[in-house]
């Protein structure tokens, strides 16, 4: 039996908890927050053994095989490090750490004391997810990459978390050297890091804080952004993030030389573009058709696997920590491999650089065309 | 004798939630009885501004301070808590669907400002603003009196609502210090509070989830309150001697069924088809949906439940009995003006969105 604990108990531990719970062959043996309170509530609703009131304790005492690591990010560093000490496998929450010499540290402690780690990136794992990468893998793209576009939104509303960190100038996701971006943008990020053959892509950013945020006296917190990365062999890539268009898309485009595929992760669907063309006007009605076809076809199988109770809104969770727990238990490689990780580590933190250095102000026209929209 | 006040109107009371859709009403209540020392605790700097406004009305400015800060910093509760005769304390977790997030906001900031509380050393007393959602209402047959002898949910976390999870820890917490610190307090647990600020339907009359707007309350009464009455309510369960220890629900007189509250939305508001879902079927389909939940892990969160159904979807009666004798409550607006007030917002507000 695999022994868990879970670090940080706010809303997404709730799903760790949840998911762990549909795994066979482990069991939550102990859950620590700073707030004893919020470890208390998480024990009350979930087989959970204890709630600890300190980190040590919980390590000391309940002497967990592998840590879920789910606090504000800017503890990651510091708990994964002291989980990794005491000789724990660790599964780090999204972003995986502040900054990108963290992360290398972490798998350089990890390596040294043969034990695994993973990081949060859960949408990878979905089935739609799952069924692009078998897809290119199978090699229907037709070589590398050509250019990717991953699209990850978010919808900013006075309520819920966003409505708390609009209120609270001293929130934490205000301190994050990145601030709401770098809270939310790593699976976007992510998602084009994993086929992206170099190390060091180049990055060009641009982020502005939007019209709507900056009418509720918001400057602080950038909502917008766009960046290009251009990796060494010529591959590149779009992403985007926005609070504004709608519909707030979380996707992913990725085209090769011969067929390119078309992922929505909201509609769990994944399109097969292809590259050829018929001839004459037999392109304006086949395409369309076929394209119906698989839509149908994609609704299909999210129903099969509905009635399959195996579709689950954090189904991919559930996949990644799986996996991971397999990668420990047999020895088989890790959901996510290291570089993976580092590279989307680095690609954000080039990103929030270049964001810091010349955060984007708009142009006088601009202001002057959305100045009925400033109160 | 019953009936006096327990602080001086120069005393300084503390409304957290003062910005709050019921908080900003507790705070001009209290202006209006006279009270002198209104010290107004608020998270947000824009929902400041309405006390802002407040505060610049002639002769209020001096009477009323406010502090803006977060229950979650222990300091900003210290801050917030010193010299308060009595807390009104409104601020909660309203409207989050995380258990955690509601539970943070409205049970670990109690647990903060009743340790301040403790700390002040003149607290007269601490008045919970806590709801209905922590009655179980399950072991009662149809159409029996609800009142505040009735039992809470004993597993809130059942419910599927983290509303009811957060507010029945948050009423624990209350009784512990009770217990342990000595803090005085009252809870005061209003039913549906209604008016211009809060334009939707209730659930206990319906849901629009599903694409049609499903009536479910039928002949039910809706525990309706007025956001003025309901107010009225909690100060007086803060100021009023006789108070100490009690718990009040809050409900108006002459309620009307869901079935009379619908129909008087669809000709005063908007019109809309709706589909009577009768209670044995209401039932059903929650006992349904919550032993699929339970059986597919969760692929459909338990939202709908038995327990749910209990709650807002039996026939229940609803008394205030208790509130008047024992404060001297009375509801201010009728509930017929009441209804007129809450459509005509309604009204405007969809005018102007």
């Amino acid at each position: 039996m695999l022994r868990v604990a879970i670090i940080g108990c706010g809303k997404i531990a709730d799903s760790h908890a949840s998911q762990i719970g549909r795994i066979k062959g482990c069991e939550i043996v102990g859950v620590y927050d700073r707030e004893p309170l919020m470890a208390q509530q998480l024990a009350k609703r979930f087989p959970i053994k204890k709630a600890f009131s300190s980190l040590t304790q919980l390590l000391d005492e309940a002497r967990p095989d592998v840590v879920h690591i789910t606090t504000p990010p800017q503890g990651h560093f510091d708990l994964a490090r002291t989980c990794l000490e005491y000789g724990c496998h660790i599964y780090v929450e999204k972003p995986f750490t502040v900054w990108a010499d963290e992360a290398e540290k972490l798998i350089a402690i990890a390596n040294e004391r043969q034990l695994k780690l993973t990081v949060g990136h859960d949408d990878q794992f979905s089935h739609v997810s799952r069924r692009m990468r078998s897809i290119v893998r199978n090699g229907f793209l037709g070589g590398s990459p050509v250019h990717m576009e991953s699209y990850y939104c978010y919808e900013i509303s006075k309520a819920g978390y966003s409505g708390a960190l609009l209120g609270d100038k001293k929130h934490w996701v205000r301190r994050l050297p990145g601030k709401l971006l770098q809270n939310i943008i790593s699976h976007g990020i992510a998602r084009i890091a994993e086929f992206l053959a170099g190390d060091s892509p180049e990055v060009i950013t641009y982020g502005f804080t939007s019209p709507l945020l900056r009418s509720m006296g918001e400057t602080e917190i950038i909502d917008e952004l766009r960046v290009i990365i251009h990796d060494v062999d010529g591959t590149t890539a779009y992403f985007t993030f926005s609070s504004q268009m709608r519909p707030g898309l979380h996707g992913f485009r990725i085209y090769g030389s011969k067929n390119g595929l078309m992922l929505d992760q909201d509609q769990e669907t994944l399109i097969k573009l292809r590259g050829a063309q018929y001839k004459s006007y037999a392109e304006k009605f086949v395409p369309p058709i076929v394209l119906a076809g698989q839509y149908l076809g994609n609704a299909s199988l999210n129903l099969k696997t509905f009635l399959g109770n195996d579709f689950h809104m954090k189904s991919g969770l559930k996949f990644l920590i799986e996996s991971f727990y397999r990668s420990i238990i047999e020895g088989t490689p890790e959901p996510i491999p290291y570089r993976e990780i580092l590279l989307t580590s680095r690609i954000m933190e080039a990103i929030f650089k270049s964001l810091s250095e010349s955060v984007a102000e708009p142009t006088k026209d601009y202001v002057r065309e959305h100045a009925a929209t400033v109160v | 004798m019953e009936n006096e006040n327990i602080i001086d109107k120069n005393d300084l009371v503390l409304v957290t939630g003062a910005n709050g859709f019921i908080g900003y009403r507790v705070v001009e209540g209290l202006l209006e009885l006279g009270f002198q020392r209104v010290r107004c605790f608020a998270r947000s700097s824009k929902g400041g501004n309405r006390l802002e406004a407040l505060a610049k009305v002639g002769g209020v400015g001096s009477r009323l301070e406010i502090v803006s800060g977060n229950l979650l910093s222990p300091q900003d509760c210290a801050n917030a808590a010193t010299d308060a005769r009595v807390i009104f304390h409104l601020a909660a977790g309203r409207g989050e669907k995380s258990f955690p997030d509601a539970f943070m906001n409205s049970v670990v900031t109690t647990r903060n400002l009743l340790e301040a509380a403790a700390g002040n050393g003149c607290l007269k007393r601490f008045v919970n603003v806590s709801s209905f959602a922590v009655y179980s209402n399950q072991h009662k047959s149809h159409g029996k009196l609800l009142d505040e002898s009735c039992p809470v949910e004993q597993s809130p976390a059942l419910r599927g609502e983290a509303y009811c999870f957060a507010k029945v820890e948050q009423e624990q917490i209350v009784l512990e210090y009770a217990t342990r610190r000595g803090i005085p307090y009252a809870i005061v647990r209003p039913g549906q509070v209604y008016g211009p600020g809060n334009e939707g339907i209730t659930g206990r009359v319906g849901i629009g989830t599903f694409g049609i707007f499903l009536h479910l309350g039928g002949s039910n009464t809706i525990p309706l309150t007025y956001v003025d009455n309901c107010a009225n309510a909690i100060i007086l369960a803060g100021i009023k001697h006789g108070a100490d220890g009690q718990i009040f629900n809050v409900v108006d007189d002459d309620l009307p069924s869901s079935r009379k509250f619908l129909r008087l939305y669809k000709r005063h508001v908007r019109s809309f088809p709706s589909l009577y879902v009768p209670h044995v079927m209401s039932y059903a389909l929650c006992y349904l949906w919550e032993k699929y939940s339970e059986w597919s892990h969760d692929q459909l969160p338990p939202v709908f439940n038995r327990r749910r159904w209990h709650t807002y979807w039996k026939s229940t009666r609803y008394s205030n009995e208790k509130l008047k004798k024992r404060v001297g409550w009375m509801p201010k607006v009728r509930t017929e003006d009441g209804l007129k007030l809450f459509f005509e917002s309604c009204r405007v507000r969809r005018a102007s969105a």
